[in-house]
């Protein structure tokens, strides 16, 4: 008898738990399904730490209009039926802004987004013709496109060069699944406009094994390297450089590589290495210096304090500084309660919105959802990452006509 | 008391070939039947959707890499590849403009058709070496979806489903979903239950256990074999076409990596190798434990103010999940439908075994 009242005691407590929580205010809440636990554990850890971080900040500020705003974080173990679930819950919660970190994913909830009228926030992951607003029309994938992105790469290449392309040699080392296989298309289509070689080096996955790729390197020299890898293959791929002595020079990234994988590819042997951002590189950022001062030396923080001087964390800030900036436009143009529309209404405002200077300035429209698609190159120093460029995209023309060509087939 | 029964005896061969052998289970079965039945008016849409549906799917799915693995007893490590290749042949034909109906069944035999030719260089080889080539199916079509753009959609590899139809009906509620996932879930079902009583069945169980002594008998192993992979291949197939149509909507590799292979496999074996009620229950525990806990452990630490850093509570699930398939396999190595069968053979004769102690 005496167990039984426990158990019964226990029981009575856990329903508690799972009603008691539903009374509260009604926040603006933001839907974070990621993957914290498999495949993107390399950034999901930082970006979602920014996010309640900036979630915090807002909240000792007073809310956005008066109301508080809340991140739910679930992880969803990069499995799309859990990312579903996670997305069909929260939305019968009353949560109408997603965003998932997660390719497929996001791929997995893009349909269903679309026919609920939910808003699904997919920065940097998920298919690239989504920035295609006129198809996409809950779709928001604010940040480059891997292909704005390689465009931007080449338009670099060619200011290094004077604007001339015709004798340059540019090798593509790639992932050969999706993710690497992306930019391809461009490439060609720019190596074809401008008359440079393109190379094209596929390396298996996981890339631990890239022995065959750097060596044909060497024989081949390009002059320039892009490269579109993940994690641990950047330190197969510095060793391997190393050994084919290749200088780190001529090596763009991806916007994937953080200061753990410069740490890990040593940081002497990681100067002179370039990335493609679309976000102000180091920890000297005013967003963040505001949040240690206002949080972390309060105690207040989410997360450790070292995971705030990853590249990711400003990654973070940045897709989050737009989620509520829209929020807040979205309270000035039609006040509260925010809606799905009034929210869609405040992305479409937003104007060479760049968060006090921590990325790219973003324009975004009902056409381009991407906002613009403006990213730069830094360059490791030794000590922090350096600018090469200003804010740039280029050839638009090309990129719109690969998602146009994309973007048509969708339905 | 709950079965009603005095042993379970046959005075001729009809009633011993009888599919539910005890009234009990069968009214059981008629029991869980209807309440299928009337799920989409009982549960909210939230579970129908997110959890019954996949589930049920699964559970097919699952069941027909059952009948290669725990009744041909054929290990089989690229079953994700053969529902890929249903899928993305179902949805090709369904694009193509051949009516679902047709594009099922074209799914399903295409999916036939790879997986036996794959057991064909297969059934050269046993135990471990299987399990070994049909990982190496797994990783050749892998290759072919992340290689072949005209197969997997376009440069981000992901291949919209046309909208639903069948019986020249368009299929777009949440209910009629649940309704096409539900029968095909009921048709697998029923036909591994009456697998079990057919020569076919036995054959297979005889392969099994002993293939030599099997054609010692005069049952031909390697046919059997075959069948077995043709059979399980095209419920695999149909399975992963109405994954996509009902569920994910489109079709990308990563729905049918070779992680997924092994997550089916471990619902069969966490379920019971051989045992059809114990692919229910290792679906859901696979499947749809994870994410229960996970939501769980979220609402607790939240309501309890706990300040717990979002990547430990996203472990804690995964650890919970882990713990929990080692214990059930440590208690019952045979798996949660053998679980399920202790409970059943103890009620079966309670309270009259408690007199004898």
């Amino acid at each position: 008898m005496k167990q039984l009242t426990k158990a019964l005691a226990i029981i009575s407590m856990m329903g508690g738990l799972i009603t008691g929580t539903q009374a509260l205010a009604e926040p603006f809440k933001v839907g974070v399904c990621y993957d914290l636990s498999k495949a993107y554990t390399f950034a999901s850890p930082q970006v979602s730490q920014a996010a309640m971080d900036l979630a915090k900040l807002i909240n000792t500020k007073g809310g956005i209009g008066g109301e508080p705003v809340e991140v739910i974080v679930r992880d969803h173990g990069n499995e799309p039926q859990r990312g579903i679930e996670c997305y069909s819950k929260l939305s019968r919660e009353g949560v109408f802004v997603f965003d998932t970190l997660s390719t497929p994913v996001s791929l997995a909830i893009l349909r269903r987004a679309m026919e609920d009228e939910r808003i699904l926030m997919q920065s940097l992951v998920g298919r690239g013709d989504a920035v295609d607003g006129t198809v996409f029309d809950w779709v928001y994938p604010i940040g480059p496109t891997y292909w704005g992105q390689a465009a931007n790469d080449v338009a670099y290449i060619k200011h290094l060069h004077d604007g001339d392309l015709s004798d340059v040699k540019v090798g593509f080392v790639y992932f050969d699944y999706p993710f690497g296989q992306e930019p391809i298309e461009i490439l060609k289509t720019l190596s074809e406009k401008e008359g440079f070689e393109l190379d094209l080096y596929p390396v298996p996955l996981p890339g631990r094994d890239q022995a065959g790729v750097w060596s044909k390197v060497r024989r081949d020299k390009p002059d320039h390297l892009i490269v579109w890898m993940l994690g641990g293959a950047y330190v197969v791929a510095s060793k391997e450089m190393k050994r084919n002595r290749i200088p780190m020079e001529k090596y763009i990234s991806v916007n994937w590589l953080n200061e753990v994988d410069i740490a890990n590819i040593g940081n002497e042997a990681a100067i002179g290495l370039k990335r493609g951002t679309n976000v102000v590189g180091g920890p000297d950022v005013a967003l963040r210096h505001e949040i240690l001062a206002e949080l972390y030396e309060k105690g207040q923080g989410s997360g450790p304090l070292e995971k705030t001087q990853d590249v990711f964390y400003n990654t973070g800030l940045a897709m989050y500084s737009i989620v509520f900036e829209a929020a807040r436009k979205a309270v000035e143009l039609e006040g509260l309660p925010i809606t799905a529309q009034s929210y869609r209404a405040g992305l479409e405002s937003l104007k060479d919105f760049d968060a006090n200077g921590l990325m790219a300035p973003i324009t975004v429209t009902a056409e381009d959802h991407g906002g613009g698609g403006k990213t730069r190159i830094e360059m490791w120093n030794g000590e922090t990452w350096v600018p090469q460029t200003d804010w740039i995209a280029e050839y638009s023309d090309v990129v719109w006509d690969v998602v146009k060509e994309s973007s048509s087939k969708y339905g | 008391m709950f079965y009603r029964l005095s042993g379970i005896h046959h005075a001729n061969y009809v009633s011993d070939s009888r599919i539910f052998k005890v009234p009990a289970d069968r009214n059981l079965a008629a029991f869980v039947f209807l309440f299928g039945l009337a799920a989409p008016f009982i549960l909210p849409s939230l579970y129908l959707n997110s959890y019954m549906l996949p589930w049920l799917i699964w559970t097919a799915a699952a069941l027909g890499l059952n009948l290669v693995t725990g009744w041909a007893g054929q290990l089989h490590l690229g079953y994700a590849a053969v529902m890929a290749v249903g899928a993305y042949s179902a949805i090709h034909a369904a694009r193509f403009g051949v009516p679902w109906e047709f594009a099922l069944i074209i799914g399903g035999l295409a999916s036939s058709v790879i997986g036996s030719l794959f057991a064909f260089a297969a059934l050269r080889v046993k135990g471990l070496y299987l399990a070994l080539t049909t990982l190496a199916m797994q990783f050749v079509m892998d290759w072919v979806l992340t290689h072949s753009p005209a197969i997997s959609g376009g440069s981000h590899a992901s291949l919209q489903s046309p909208t639903l139809a069948l019986l020249g009906q368009e299929i777009t509620s949440d209910t009629g979903y649940y309704y096409v996932a539900f029968g095909w879930c009921v048709l697998v079902t029923i036909f591994m239950l009456n697998l079990k009583r057919t020569g076919l069945g036995r054959a297979l169980v005889a392969v099994r256990e002993k293939d030599f002594a099997a054609a010692i008998l005069g049952v031909n192993s390697f046919y059997y074999k075959i069948l077995a992979f043709a059979t399980s291949s095209f419920i695999a197939g149909v399975s992963g076409a109405l994954l996509v149509a009902t569920f994910f909507f489109l079709a990308a590799p990563e729905q049918f990596s070779v992680a997924v292979s092994i997550q089916v496999l471990a619902m069969v074996i966490v379920g019971g190798l051989g045992s059809i009620i114990g692919s229910y229950f290792g679906v859901a525990l696979i499947l749809l434990v994870p994410g229960l806990v996970n939501g769980f452990v979220a609402t607790a630490s939240q309501s309890l103010g706990m300040q717990i850093n979002v990547e430990t509570l996203a472990h804690i699930p995964n650890a919970v999940y882990g713990a929990l398939i080692v214990i059930i396999l440590l208690i019952e190595p045979l798996g949660l439908g053998k679980l399920y069968g202790n409970i059943r053979d103890y009620l079966l004769v309670w309270p009259f075994d408690q007199l004898r102690k």
